[in-house]
């Protein structure tokens, strides 16, 4: 148990004289807490104004992605006293239009995402016995790139996303080589083409910040990579 | 109360800035060098005149950076190529790591060389 203060950013739509501002809260915080309980504890025991989004409360659905201490995380995968500080920072996802407090509008990455066509297209017709099948090899080439919750950590980390909102971010690219690295897609180009762009692929300066967003682990990055080859190769024949 | 808007800068973010920032480093000595070649137009006098100025100790120290910076651009240059290609992705802050030791060791090598040739060591290198 230890007294840990939150500084929170605060935004009321309807408030527009006062803006954004830091309100400070303290709790004391048990073993084991993740953010989530705190922010919990703080909307449910002492201001019911507080207004974040969350769901699944165990690293699933993606819902409450959240800058924490400078970095972005998801609220209940976050041990409060793994920080190892007193005072804990918690803003909004950067880069996206604030709603209210910590949530945000994720149009722009669901904007992105629709952008690289994401789902499996075909040109045969599927097989009227079995599904389409995979060897476990194939399947396999998935790992790393379907796992993607959606949270928006990682686009709103990136520096090119915020200084260019047209950009598709890395979600949807991660997005794009997991249908383009798939065995049974066989429209890669479907998904390459919106990508190849200067708001889309080259877009991205390898920085690495989402990478080290992500709360799944994944690797936009690497996928990125792979997308590049991808276009060269189908453009040098 | 202050809103706090700050993104915490690791190893990839840290290379990205050095990068543009000896980018821009490199783009302002290409304007000067530039400059500095078109005082031929000028006639002998006037380049000899211009060199002249650019002659002394502290404009030699300067290329010493120049050089640093250039190795710096190089090096973490073929860092993001390697990364482009899909290359050691996973392990871009290793790949960083020996960017770095490679800069510094070259631009060790190249310093030393400089500043024997400018007889500021007390041995040839």
């Amino acid at each position: 148990m230890a007294m840990i203060t939150f500084k929170i950013n605060r935004y009321n739509p309807d408030d527009e004289k006062r803006g954004h501002f830091v309100q400070e809260y303290q709790i004391d915080v048990p073993k084991g807490y993740t953010l989530l309980d705190c922010l919990n504890d703080i909307k449910w025991k002492l201001d019911g104004t507080l207004t974040y989004r969350r769901s699944c409360r165990s690293g699933i659905c993606g819902s409450c992605a959240m800058t924490i201490n400078g970095v972005n995380n998801l609220a209940c995968e976050t041990q409060v006293l793994g920080l190892n500080c007193s005072t804990v920072t918690v803003e909004p996802l950067r880069g996206y239009p604030v709603v209210k407090d910590l949530a945000v509008s994720l149009d722009p990455i669901v904007r992105g995402l629709l952008a690289v066509k994401p789902y499996l297209m075909t040109k045969t017709p599927p097989p009227t016995d079995q599904e389409r099948l995979q060897s476990p090899e194939e399947r396999e080439k998935l790992d790393g790139l379907y796992e993607c919750i959606l949270c928006g950590s990682c686009t709103s980390s990136c520096p090119s996303f915020w200084a260019d909102k047209e950009y598709i971010g890395p979600h949807a690219l991660l997005k794009a080589y997991r249908f383009v690295a798939d065995s049974r897609d066989e429209c890669p180009g479907e998904h390459l083409e919106p990508i190849d762009d200067k708001h889309g692929l080259w877009r991205c300066h390898t920085i690495f910040n989402c990478v080290e967003a992500c709360p799944k682990d994944l690797n936009p990055t690497k996928a990125i990579a792979e997308l590049k080859k991808e276009l060269i190769r189908g453009k040098l024949g | 109360m202050r809103v706090i808007k700050r993104y915490r800068i690791h190893m990839g973010t840290f290379a990205w800035i050095l990068h543009r920032l000896s980018g821009l480093g490199l783009i302002s000595y290409l304007l000067l060098h530039i400059w500095v070649i078109s005082h031929l137009s000028g006639g002998e006098r006037s380049f000899d005149g211009i060199m002249h100025s650019f002659g002394s100790p502290m404009f030699k120290l300067m290329e010493i950076g120049l050089v640093g910076v250039i190795l710096f651009h190089l090096f973490n240059g073929l860092r993001v190529t390697l990364i482009d290609m899909g290359v050691m992705v996973e392990k871009q802050k290793t790949l960083f790591v020996i960017a770095v030791i490679i800069w510094l060791g070259t631009w060790f090598a190249f310093s030393a060389i400089m500043l024997s040739k400018m007889g500021l060591l007390p041995f040839t290198v």
